[in-house]
């Protein structure tokens, strides 16, 4: 095994990390994340000897894509798990060719969290590591060249240098701002079919406040209280009373979201927001056919 | 449990959720503000200082309000289940492909329509044998259509061809459509809502047909109120139907239908709306200022399916109480769309109904030429002058007619003087046909078929004549059975009869209602255990399928032991000289039982007629003598249904 100073390292995970299909990669300021993410959710909490958090981000909708019926956007990427296997991938070629222990972060809800509550944030360590920036979309993370992208995560224990977050936030786009102006709404506030976004933008165009009802978002997106709400109904008043309750405790929830997110049907998004965003939709590489011809089209070049 | 930990491990207590709950849920993940860009630009004490506002961890909150962690993780995860609510995921189901989400016009799911309990009683009426419903469907005799789509579809595809004949108008179907539309919207403003029984007396006008085609759009159910009924009997419709609008005339002659209804709502919890057709009438809205609406907004209200239910009439009574009698576009448009080539009726024709649209088989008439992309033409009442006279004017090509129409011109002298010349099909339905009348009318008509039908309000059209018929078939027989249909002749122990014995008519079939709103007893008595329906008609059966309609079977007059069925009598009588039209019926008598009262009508100019003289005509006609009536009523006027069929009920026998 070759001694590699960290940049030439980086250099390799990050080719490796493209060449398997992510679109971006990053490496977050670890330092940055155990101050920002709270007690119990920092990289230190679940990797003890973790020297640095690699941020990769895949994913794009074809064009046809958003002109789904909002019933069948859930499933037509699928590309959360392209970015975990890429992920995966990624922590057994850093152990294989550098040697240092790594792991693919779990995108999983934290057993002893409770419910809606992940082990990481892959958002948080996305952002720091420079591949994604919060938009007004209830702080969906967006990128200016590949626009709305799925995040995963590796930790290892090889130090690599890390990136800075990115310089400029590309939400909101000019037409946004537009909008925004003219009738107070951005089209993702607008079009939010649980009207759970809300903002505001200063005069230069900028974000000035992001709310998010996350609750509301829930509602929509993530019904796997239904089982047992459905359960503890069916069941009479009185079984209620005595415990048909605990059907929807923590720790049974948790098995709930098990159930309903392997089943897809009762966990997913409603990506109404993004279907109007013109960073998620028209970002220059947001389209995996655009992307592919682009690359085409470079190598014919570089040949 | 959380962690493992149960309630009281973790000494949670419904006081702590309530008080601690709203707290909680607002601290965590729930409620976000974020502002500026911290963490993108590393500000790591603005991040400090927004921590609360972008949510805190459950640990985070532990600490903030001194409880355990354990503690707010089950706090927060029962607040949100408390609070989230499911089924929300349904609103997705309205977004996306080119739909966007307008808050404006995106209605709660709770506050979506809901069928109300009347209209799901309703619903619940409809209640087909499943292994009939297979086969009907199978068969391609139920489909979904409605009488609603019929006409837009006309409106569509052949907007401009006669729809309807009212004198001297003549609307097409696109503007039938189209009236139709702005009535449906107007209805739907005075609160008529899909589901709901609205009844509807009307003459045979344009407004009747618009407004049955108006509710027919909304999904509404037409309760048809025939036109002679007064309070009394409006009242008892509208009760049981549980009607909530009424749609009638402001002025009739002596009275005011809206002005009674309105009355009535004070006893009608139900009933919400009067409209009234004429001059204004306090407390009712005016029929004319709803059918000039806007129409309809089809988006906004959907259409209704070929299962749902479309009409309840009310029997028209000859021997007990009305009942009701629901009807889905399944039973009613099934017979329509299939018997309107077995009427030889095409888009070319006319057809004009002499029987109120308030009564099945005049509605028949509608749905035939609807089926057929013909033309209905309308006769606002019937009086046999009117009637010949609309034929001579409106010059129909088919006409629905009853023995007592027939029987009425025939008395007046009117197609000696009148133009029947347009007359292709006459269909003659609504109570026995005496054979020498149908003759008699198709000699009148030589260019003219003649035919028969027998039906009821539970089956429209179930048995008729073809126009291809001989004279003696058409004349001596109520036809055979109309497609799909199912009929069986069968003796008092439930075995069929053989061919010429007389026995019980039922029937089956995809155009038979389900059953009685509401009333189990007279299901269980009037349904046999294999479904079929026990008409309470006597009958025959010949060998070509053709069925003879012989009497009721509680019109059997039971005389010392001997049954006999009067029908053929009073087709004896009905051909004396001087009877208009007869019925006989049984009279109590203390040693025999039962002996035979035989009430009549006299023909114009006929001054008397006395028992003797009857009886000396029935004993020449080679009548048995145990049949011969034994006392005679001579009425001014025979009471009748809106059909013109005899109520024997009303015949009562005094000393």
């Amino acid at each position: 095994m070759q001694p590699m100073n960290g940049a030439e390292a980086k250099a390799r995970i990050v080719e490796y990390c493209k060449r398997r299909g992510a679109l971006a990669v990053g490496v977050a300021d670890l330092s940055a994340l155990e101050r920002i993410a709270p007690a119990g959710y920092r990289p230190s909490d679940l990797m003890p000897r973790v020297k640095s958090v690699i941020s990769l981000g895949v994913g794009g909708q074809t064009q046809g894509t958003w002109q789904l019926p909002a019933k069948a956007m859930a499933y037509s990427g699928s590309t959360e798990t392209r970015a975990y296997g890429v992920a995966y991938g990624c922590a057994f070629f850093i152990e294989k060719e550098f040697g240092a222990p790594s792991v693919y972060v779990p995108p999983d809800l934290d057993p002893e969290g409770g419910p809606r509550v992940p082990l990481q944030s892959l958002k948080l360590h996305a952002e720091v590591a420079g591949i994604g920036a919060r938009s007004l979309a209830g702080d969906i993370l967006l990128h200016p060249e590949f626009g709305f992208m799925y995040y995963a995560s590796v930790f290892t224990e090889l130090e690599l240098p890390s990136d800075a977050p990115l310089a400029e936030n590309p939400c909101p786009a000019p037409s946004c701002v537009n909008m925004y102006r003219s009738v107070g709404r951005t089209p993702c506030m607008k079009f939010c079919p649980a009207q759970c976004l809300n903002g505001e933008v200063d005069e230069n165009g900028r974000q000035k406040v992001m709310r998010y009802d996350m609750a509301a978002c829930a509602e929509f997106t993530q019904e796997y209280e239904a089982v047992p709400k459905i359960l503890a109904e069916a069941v009479g008043a009185e079984a209620r009373a005595s415990g048909a309750e605990g059907l929807l405790d923590p720790d049974r929830k948790m098995l709930w979201y098990k159930v309903s997110a392997g089943s897809g049907g009762w966990f997913a998004q409603c990506f109404e927001c993004m279907r109007v965003c013109p960073i998620a939709t028209r970002a220059p590489q947001a389209d995996p056919i655009l992307r592919s011809e682009h690359g085409q089209a470079g190598s014919k070049q570089a040949g | 449990m959380a962690r493992g930990l149960t309630r009281e491990q973790l000494g949670i207590t419904e006081s702590m959720v309530a008080a601690f709950g709203p707290t909680i849920f607002r601290m965590s993940h729930n409620l976000q503000v974020r502002t500026g860009d911290p963490v993108r630009l590393l500000e790591f004490e603005e991040i400090e200082r927004q921590r609360e506002d972008m949510g805190l961890s459950d640990g985070e909150i532990a600490v903030r309000l001194g409880l355990t962690r354990g503690q707010v993780m089950f706090i927060r995860n029962l607040e949100e289940s408390r609070r989230f609510k499911t089924g929300r995921q349904a609103y997705l189901l309205d977004l996306g492909g080119g739909r966007r989400f307008r808050h404006e016009k995106v209605t709660p799911l709770e506050n979506r329509f809901r069928y109300s309990e009347d209209a799901l009683r309703l619903r619940a009426a409809l209640s087909f044998r499943p292994e009939l419903v297979e086969r009907y469907v199978a068969a391609g005799y139920w489909r979904d259509e409605t009488l609603s789509g019929w006409i837009a579809q006309h409106a569509t595809t052949r907007p401009d061809a006669p729809a309807l004949s009212a004198g001297s108008e003549t609307l097409g179907y696109r503007g039938l459509h189209e009236h139709s539309l702005r009535l449906a919207a107007g209805l739907e403003r005075a609160g008529v809502r899909r589901g709901e029984a609205v009844a509807v007396q009307l003459p045979n006008t344009p407004e009747f047909v618009v407004t049955y085609l108006a509710l027919c759009r909304l999904g509404a159910v037409t309760c048809p109120v025939h036109m002679p009924y007064r309070a009394a009997d409006i009242e008892s419709i509208l009760s049981h139907s549980r009607a909530v609008a009424f749609v009638g005339l402001s002025g009739a002659a002596e009275w005011s239908p809206a002005a009674a209804c309105l009355e009535m709502r004070g006893r009608l919890a139900r009933l919400q709306t009067v409209i009234a057709l004429g001059a204004p009438v306090a407390g009712a809205q005016s029929w004319q200022e709803l059918a000039a609406s806007a129409p309809l907004d089809e988006r906004e209200v959907a259409m209704p399916v070929g299962s749902d239910p479309f009409v309840l009439l009310y029997t028209s009574g000859t021997t007990a109480a009305p009942k009701g009698v629901p009807h889905s576009y399944h039973t009613l448009l099934s017979n329509a769309r299939l018997g309107a080539p077995e009427h030889r009726v095409t888009g070319k024709d006319l057809l004009l109904s002499a029987a109120p649209f308030t009564h099945l088989f005049g509605l028949y008439s509608l749905h035939i030429a609807w089926a057929a992309g013909a033309a209905a033409a309308l006769l606002p009442a019937f009086t046999p002058a009117a009637l010949a006279e609309a034929v001579q004017r409106l010059r129909p090509t088919g006409l629905w007619t009853a023995p007592a129409h027939v029987a009425a011109l025939r008395a007046q002298g009117l197609l000696d003087n009148h133009d029947f010349s347009s007359l292709r099909l006459v269909i003659m339905s609504g109570s026995a046909c005496p054979p020498d009348l149908v003759c008699w009318f198709a000699d009148k008509l030589p260019a003219c078929r003649v035919t028969q039908l027998w039906g009821m309000t539970e089956t429209q059209g179930a048995l008729y004549t073809r126009p291809g018929d001989a004279i003696e078939v058409a004349s001596s027989s109520a036809g055979r059975p109309s497609p799909g249909t199912e009929v069986r002749v069968v003796d008092p122990a439930g075995n069929r009869c053989g061919p010429g014995v007389e026995g019980e008519l039922q029937v089956c079939g995809p155009l038979l209602f389900p059953g009685f709103l509401d009333n189990p007893e007279a299901n269980r008595a009037t349904f046999t255990e294999d479904g079929w329906y026990r008409t309470g008609d006597l009958a025959s059966q010949d060998s070509t399928a053709n069925v003879r309609i012989t009497g009721r079977t509680k019109d059997v007059i039971n005389r010392g032991g001997v049954k006999f069925n009067p029908r053929d009598v009073e087709d004896l009588i009905d051909s004396h000289p001087k009877v208009l039209q007869s019925a006989i019926v049984p009279m109590p008598d203390p040693i025999l039982g039962e002996r035979a009262c035989c009430f009549v009508t006299l023909r114009p100019g006929a001054a008397t007629l006395e028992l003797d003289e009857l009886v000396a005509y029935l004993l020449d006609k080679k009548i048995t003598k145990t049949k011969l009536p034994e006392k005679l009523v001579v009425l001014k006027e025979m009471p009748l249904t809106p059909t013109r069929k005899v109520i024997k009920g009303r015949l009562v026998v005094t000393s």
